[in-house]
């Protein structure tokens, strides 16, 4: 089978409307510190990988300046990943310097003046306890923790450490749907990131639509996708569509065919897609490239049969913004698959060099003021309901 | 020159090695970026045409087990599949065009402390 037939998404989604979408929310300082207040410290925003904690014991930091903290996580005796600020319960030193590591002795101790905690971010150990005062009280001061909870693998963390919604009431049916999928299995792990000048929603829109892939990919790309959405549809705050190839497309080159005839590694690749959860290309197409997820606020999930990529988009401040663009495989089994999750990768990779491209330069010339607004066309349908989804919490 | 570079059928592609058997994607990136599009088209074309032999080849092995010779045989294929766009879609030019720079992207599987060039060394680095 071929692919859907395409919709008219304005037609399915009347609420979000059709006008010209205002381009201060990129711009303004004001707006800026309400995301982060109303939105990002409300939300759950995805941490990390299970993978990444393999033992217990093992913690990694991961620095969240939208937070204005940086989270430990860490992996306890009983196995259950638990968060903490990383802040002495003493006079509020780091407790962690180091990325990741192992926790020594099962405890992280403070090298201010020694105080000790254990996995579970009780307080272990003061020296000269006794010259403390009653108003101490050693069991109240064990690390702040955030919640975390686990989906598929995914490590969320919440700042509030009693959230009012949990991870899987927060994600809904947008996180079922992709359930299933072996992300687990898929251990081989090619990561990149850089800090990009601009504002987190001008990166995140880059990933969000098709539109640009014939312009914007004419390089690496230069036919084979299909510049439009299929499958759109929304859960809250969150969103999915899916991305295929056009019916007929190139002919491989010499390199993308061999790489194709050794493994299911290539987004460009068509084929039958056996992997994937029922409600992900549900006509099994072999012309489905992937499917993009959007976990509200700054979390794409793509899968696709043989891997999956993940985007994150963290803000710095208003006009920055640290990327980060994963890959991940099946570990190879011979050097055959070794070379095409190569060429795959390879290829994605540069794919994502264009589109990091315009960001800077859009960021940059949208500060002249010189437009108030942006037209966005039927097929840039997630970016008008993400910046609705936004302006929900900023308002709120 | 040591006449076991390469195992014995593809001592031809010998004169390549010191360029190109390259460890981490990092050092294949950089040596392609520092290349012409005639330097990368001459290596593409000595490696093209053998790709199915030489996969032939490497997969009668364990992959975490490759002699000397063969693991630098795949780290040629390795450098196939960075360079191959270049000659294949961008027209031979040596940077990816009208991207971003490279040069601010960072990979971590590549540049992770104590990377030892096996990118599988060290699985489970997401950022
Ligand atoms: S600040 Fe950590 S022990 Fe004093
Ligand atoms: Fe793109």
């Amino acid at each position: 089978m071929n692919k859907p037939v395409a919709s008219r998404w304005a037609q399915q989604f009347p609420q979000l409307g059709t006008d010209p979408v205002p381009v201060d929310a990129l711009l303004s300082a004001e707006y800026f510190q309400r995301e982060k207040e109303k939105l990002f410290k409300r939300t759950w925003l995805k941490l990390a990988r299970v993978e990444e904690l393999p033992q217990s014991g093992s913690w990694k930091l991961k620095p969240l300046p939208i937070w204005d903290s940086s989270i430990i996580l860490v992996r306890g005796e009983d196995g259950q990943i638990r968060g903490f600020h990383n802040t002495c319960s003493h006079r509020g030193n780091r407790v962690i310097w180091a990325e990741d590591g192992h926790g020594k002795d099962r405890r992280f101790s403070c090298h201010f003046h020694g105080w000790t905690y254990n996995l579970k971010g009780e307080l272990v150990h003061v020296p000269q306890e006794e010259e403390f005062f009653d108003s101490f009280c050693k069991p109240d001061n064990g690390l702040a923790p955030v919640a975390v909870e686990v989906w598929e693998g995914f490590i969320f963390a919440h700042l509030d450490p009693q959230p009012a919604v949990s991870l899987k009431d927060y994600l809904g049916e947008a996180a079922t749907r992709l359930e299933g999928f072996p992300y687990g299995q898929m251990t081989a792990v090619y990561a990149y990131r850089t800090v990009l000048n601009c504002n987190w929603k001008i990166a995140q829109d880059a990933f969000s639509e098709a539109y640009h892939v014939t312009t914007i990919h004419a390089g690496s790309f230069p036919e084979g996708f299909s510049a439009k959405l299929y499958e759109v549809q929304l859960f809250g705050p969150h969103r999915t569509s899916a991305v295929y190839m056009d019916d007929k497309g190139p002919t491989p080159t010499p390199v993308a065919a061999l790489s194709h005839r050794l493994g299911t590694t290539s987004i460009a690749k068509r084929g039958t897609r056996v992997a994937l959860p029922p409600g992900v290309n549900p006509t099994r197409s072999p012309n489905f490239a992937f499917e993009l997820s959007v976990m509200f606020p700054n979390f794409l999930v793509h899968i696709m049969d043989g891997l999956y990529f993940t985007h994150q988009f963290h803000p710095l401040s208003v006009d920055q913004t640290l990327w980060e663009g994963i890959q991940y495989f099946p570990p190879p089994q011979n050097a055959g698959e070794r070379f095409s999750q190569e060429y795959g990768q390879v290829l994605q990779r540069n794919a994502w060099l264009e589109d990091t491209a315009t960001m800077e330069a859009t960021h940059a010339a949208l500060k002249s003021g010189a437009k108030k607004v942006m037209h966005l066309q039927d097929q840039e349908v997630l970016l008008r309901h993400h910046y609705q989804a936004v302006d929900e919490y900023v308002n709120s | 020159m040591s006449s076991d570079l390469l195992p014995a059928s593809y001592r031809h592609l010998e004169p390549w090695v010191d360029r190109w058997a390259l460890a981490s994607q990092a050092e294949r990136e950089t040596t392609r970026r520092a290349s012409t599009g005639a330097q990368l088209k001459a290596f593409y074309d000595a490696l093209v045409g053998e790709g199915d032999g030489i996969v032939a080849h490497l997969n009668a092995l364990p992959l975490d087990q490759l002699p000397a010779p063969e693991q630098r045989l795949l780290y040629l294929m390795l450098s196939l599949a960075e360079v191959a766009p270049h000659v294949e879609l961008y027209r031979g030019d040596p940077r990816v065009p009208f991207s971003f720079e490279e040069e601010r992207f960072i990979a971590e599987h590549g540049a992770a402390p104590g990377f030892n060039g096996d990118l599988y060394a060290l699985p489970n680095r997401p950022a």
